[in-house]
């Protein structure tokens, strides 16, 4: 005879809603972590400098007679442009500090997951793959966009303020379009950047390593081909991240690229590397290590 | 009374290496032991049913639900795997709330149950101290609280007692058999004969990908006893001590190893021939290096059933 047991427990009583955001947790978890690591605060922090000097700049363009004295009389100092916002987001220092907030809040984003085991606990659970990817990239949306969309948005506002009227706004109707074209380029291409590296180690201070050394090894390759005779040509810039990106940009401002190549090569090559991130993070991420 | 976890025909491969071999089982209400040596296939049978590998032939049903694919049953799951899996720099407490957030729970809802999972385990005390200053006793208590925490109708425990002290596995084993009377469905696996023994009599033999037997452990006692044991020394007088336990009726026969040191002893009484063992190694004052019970495990008793 089949033993008869005694439910002895008592379900919760509410209802175990499914999240709208399941991915939540996991992003929040990452951004804590981050925020919990040496030097961060300080390296995020340096990230708004370039967005205090282009406030600067702006205040001094909208208040060119106070400075006049200072500046030789001239009647237009700085130019508050299209080009003016994409030099602030294409900035070497601001790309720079960007790359290191990946280095703190996104090396370790899988690496340490795959070190500890944990994808096999989170996928017990009732979170898909893309949730957890998503979690993961929200991270680096997070710090990206804080440090391209906002501080660009703000400044367009204090752009409006200080020249007081909307005539900015008129002058330039898709300014605010391409601002956030740009950084949703920036922020998907370093969030597929990030977390491909990440994947590929278990190791996060290598990966560290790694996600400042590919970014810099392009800059210093293109360096090193544009150098020699030979080889130098606009087409060598499509080997430099940083050079992509200048290109994206320029396309998406309506200005003229600073390589004499079709921008699309440089899409192509940014879209590229997301999609080889996409399958490389497909095969990776999985709640038990296949050994073969 | 009805199967709760149903696999069907399973089976998985990992390139040329066979996981699971046409696995057909139906495991009921209350604790299950999975029994099997390393590599036997009962870690890659967990993982189908808790849905991280997708079978290659076959299928799994929990409450007559497929499980790949099917996250929302997994809310309804809890899984204890083998290895640790967690950040040492965060407390238990961080490590609970967490993974109850993550399972969809409120923060005061994660709250409230990451405080009663610690009690049960008893680690109420150590709730907010690091993981890294864990002991072995306290990662697997902390583990087994993780699978616990969201109330799930069906628990797996992958080796759950590996590298714990007898007074850690004490705890343990009372700590799943509390949760037997909770009308729960527990998989616990292990290789080790006395620690399945020790929470339940209902077991599942598992061996090179296959189910060898289903049944009461009593059968597997049994086995173990009706099936000869081999005892096995080590001494540059192996000759003489053979010579002095030939006339012992228990011992059924006796192997000499090519190099003329070991003797491997058969017998069914394998406590009567270890104490004559330590008597005439005394009284003839033998040298000995050693003295081995090679099959005093589960893999004799596999072996006799795949009839090797």
């Amino acid at each position: 005879m089949a033993t008869i047991r005694e439910k002895g427990y008592y379900h919760w009583d509410g209802r175990l809603e499914e999240r709208r955001f399941p991915w939540w947790p996991i992003t929040r978890t990452g951004i804590q972590l981050a925020f919990k690591k040496k030097w961060f605060k300080f390296v995020f922090a340096l990230g708004y400098a370039p967005a205090i000097v282009t406030l600067v700049l702006i205040y001094i363009s909208e208040r060119l007679e106070d400075f006049k004295s200072m500046f030789g009389g001239r009647d237009q100092l700085i130019a508050v442009n299209p080009k003016f916002f994409m030099n602030f987001l294409t900035n070497g220092g601001l790309i720079f500090v960007i790359v290191m907030v990946l280095v703190f809040a996104g090396a370790g984003l899988i690496a340490d997951d795959l070190k500890h085991n944990s994808l096999q606990v989170y996928f017990a659970r009732p979170l898909r793959k893309r949730d957890y990817l998503l979690g993961k990239m929200a991270v680096i949306f997070f710090f990206v966009l804080l440090l391209t969309l906002v501080p660009a948005v703000v400044l367009y506002i204090f752009k409006l303020i200080f020249a007081g009227s909307f005539r900015f706004v008129a002058d330039y109707p898709w300014l605010l379009l391409s601002i956030a074209a740009f950084s949703a380029v920036l922020t998907v291409f370093f969030a597929f950047y990030t977390l491909l590296l990440s994947a590929l180690s278990k190791n996060s201070r290598y990966v560290m390593i790694i996600v400042f050394t590919v970014y810099l090894f392009s800059q210093i390759l293109y360096g090193i081909i544009n150098s020699i005779r030979g080889l130098r040509g606009p087409g060598t810039a499509l080997v430099s991240i940083y050079e992509n990106l200048l290109q994206v940009a320029a396309f998406l401002f309506g200005q003229k690229p600073p390589h004499a190549v079709n921008p699309g090569w440089s899409f192509l090559i940014l879209a590229a590397v997301c999609a080889a991130s996409a399958v490389v993070l497909n095969k990776k991420i999985r709640g038990v290590e296949v050994i073969r | 009374m009805s199967a709760v976890i149903e696999a069907k025909n399973l089976s998985k491969w990992y390139g040329n290496v066979l996981g699971l071999s046409d696995v057909s089982l139906a495991i009921e209400s209350g604790i299950t032991g999975l029994l099997g040596p390393n590599g036997a296939g009962k870690s890659t049978f967990m993982k189908l049913v808790t849905g991280q590998m997708k079978p290659n032939i076959g299928s799994v049903t929990i409450n007559g639900e497929r499980v790949w694919n099917h996250f929302r049953l997994f809310a309804r799951l809890g899984f204890c795997p083998e290895p640790d899996a967690f950040y040492e720099d965060i407390s238990g407490w961080e490590f609970l709330t967490g993974l109850l957030r993550l399972q969809g729970f409120g923060r005061a809802e994660a709250a409230e149950r990451a405080a009663r999972a610690l009690g049960i385990v008893e680690l109420a005390a150590d709730k907010d101290r690091k993981i890294r200053g864990y002991s072995r006793g306290m990662r697997q208590r902390v583990k087994f609280a993780q699978a616990i925490a969201h109330d799930p109708d069906v628990i797996i425990l992958d080796e759950p007692f590996s590298g714990l002290d007898p007074l850690g596995k004490r705890r343990l084993i009372r700590l799943i058999k509390d949760y037997e009377g909770a009308g729960k469905t527990i998989l616990v696996s292990s290789h080790v004969l006395p620690e399945i023994e020790a929470v339940t009599s209902r077991i599942v033999m598992i061996h090179q990908g296959k189910i060898l037997a289903q049944g009461d452990i009593h059968m597997v006692r049994d086995l173990i006893e009706s099936h000869p044991h081999m005892v096995s020394v080590r001494s540059p007088q192996a000759r003489a001590l053979a010579a002095a336990l030939v006339d012992d009726a228990s011992v059924l026969k006796m192997t000499f190893g090519a190099d003329g040191r070991s003797l491997v002893v058969e017998t069914p009484n394998r406590d009567g021939v270890f104490g004559r063992l330590q008597s005439v190694i005394v009284a003839k004052g033998l040298e000995v290096e050693e003295i081995t019970s090679p099959d005093d495990n589960l893999q004799a008793v596999f072996d006799y059933l795949v009839g090797k």
